[in-house]
């Protein structure tokens, strides 16, 4: 099962490489809407952390082990995002997160056939915005 | 009023109702024990609901079976998007689109669903469908033939049962006389009462407001090409009366027509995430439809 929260406790943490180099930090997001969307439909924003943004066209999205950039994403109307499934949010910070909790937010939308194609955000590309998107979590 | 003469319809719940829990503590067996916990009879869902959608795996698929087996419960209504507005430079062609639904289409027909609530692509707040939307549909009747479905266009508020697309969609049913296209009424469309609490959901969203809500009557305008209503709700106080919709009017009509169809609890109200706030609300709208139905 999955958390209520969007952004999930379980997955929080830094990324090592082979060399045992820290490359940066990751979370699972999954999207709280009722339904279930194709990822081209997905409009993922920026990642910002304890205030740092970073920004989303740096952002890595894996979902069921493909790891997609936001322009591969656009490109998949084939695979869908079940709605009880968490994204793994992959971000680069050489050196990763201290231990102790940080402040994580993702900016994310999704376009919809139904929704008021007016209520758009240009900075986004997004006609309808995510929500519950801010997390205080733990690096253990 | 007169005395509502038993009828054929059938009390059922859509999974959306569940929308705000299902993955997060329940599963969809605890739907299924929710439905029949509440006597009813029939569930609608939602693509979003089966696992690996597109391509559930033949064990979820007999899962399904046991589990409607198990519980009592008729497969009601798949909700299904005529997405066209897949990719951000360009709208599916009509020969996309259909490809795409057909999958819907035989999905729901391995499911044993006969009913669709096929939303079409809007061009606006009105829900007014984008024009073109008729050879879409067109294109899609010899599939929904094949694979025994109905696409049903949701009469959805802000849009009135007196909506000029409407009227467009009547004209399209009797010019092209398909059995396979028709509507879901949402009750929604009836809301009269339109207090604060009812106007914007948890998530801070304000819901459209309507020019006009539909008159109960009106649905004899759709009732023959009605195959399945949303039995939206925004509260359901003590004395089992929704606050904001005319449900004794317009079900009274609805079984005084002998109207046949699916009737599935769809819940829109507040504290949606809490599940003992939802399953009482949901109980309370039950016994609301019972005492008007008469059964």
């Amino acid at each position: 099962m999955l958390e209520d929260h969007a952004i999930q406790t379980r997955g929080f943490h830094n990324t090592v490489d082979e060399k045992g180099n820290v490359t940066g930090f990751q979370f699972r997001m999954r999207t709280k809407y009722y339904r279930v969307l194709w990822l081209s439909q997905f409009r993922p924003g920026d990642v910002i952390v304890d205030g740092v943004t970073y920004p989303r066209d740096e952002i890595v999205w894996e979902l069921y082990g493909v790891d997609y950039t936001p322009a591969e994403l656009r490109k998949r109307g084939d695979v869908a995002w079940q709605v009880t499934d968490a994204a793994i949010v992959k971000v680069k910070k050489p050196g990763g997160l201290s231990q102790g909790y940080h402040e994580v937010n993702v900016k994310y939308g999704w376009i919809c056939n139904y929704i008021d194609p007016e209520r758009f955000d240009p900075v986004l590309g997004i006609n309808f915005y995510g929500f519950d998107n801010t997390r205080k979590l733990l690096i253990v | 009023m007169s005395e509502t003469k038993k009828g054929q319809l059938k009390r059922g719940v859509s999974l959306y109702s569940y929308s705000d829990l299902f993955g997060y503590c329940m599963t969809l067996e605890d739907c299924f024990q929710d439905i029949y916990d509440m006597g009813a009879t029939c569930v609608e869902i939602l693509a979003s609901h089966v696992e690996n959608y597109p391509n559930p795996s033949t064990q979820w698929v007999d899962n399904w079976f046991k589990l409607c087996e198990k519980y009592k419960i008729e497969p009601a209504e798949y909700g299904h998007w005529f997405d066209t507005r897949l990719y951000e430079e360009r709208e599916l062609n009509v020969d996309e689109a259909v490809e795409n639904i057909v999958r819907d289409f035989k999905l729901a027909n391995l499911l044993g669903f006969k009913v669709l609530r096929t939303k079409l692509t809007t061009l606006n707040e009105n829900c007014d469908p984008v024009p073109g939307w008729e050879k879409y549909v067109e294109k899609a009747l010899p599939y929904a033939e094949k694979y025994d479905v109905r696409m049903c266009s949701e009469i959805h508020r802000p849009t009135a049962i007196t909506t000029k697309h409407v009227q467009d969609y009547l004209e399209f049913i009797h010019k092209t006389g398909t059995k396979h296209f028709g509507f879901n009424v949402d009750f929604g469309t009836f809301q009269n009462a339109f207090p604060a609490y009812a106007e914007r959901n948890d998530k801070g969203l304000d819901y459209p407001k309507p020019k006009a809500a539909s008159k109960p009557a009106d649905i004899l305008l759709v009732l023959p090409y009605t195959y399945c209503c949303h039995a939206k709700f925004n509260l359901m106080d003590e004395a089992f009366d929704e606050v904001t919709i005319p449900y004794k009017e317009v079900l009274h009509i609805m079984v005084d027509n002998d109207w046949k169809g699916f009737l599935v609890s769809e819940y829109e109200g507040r504290r949606k995430d809490e599940p003992d706030f939802l399953y009482d609300q949901l109980r309370r709208q039950h016994i609301m439809i019972k005492r008007i139905i008469g059964y």
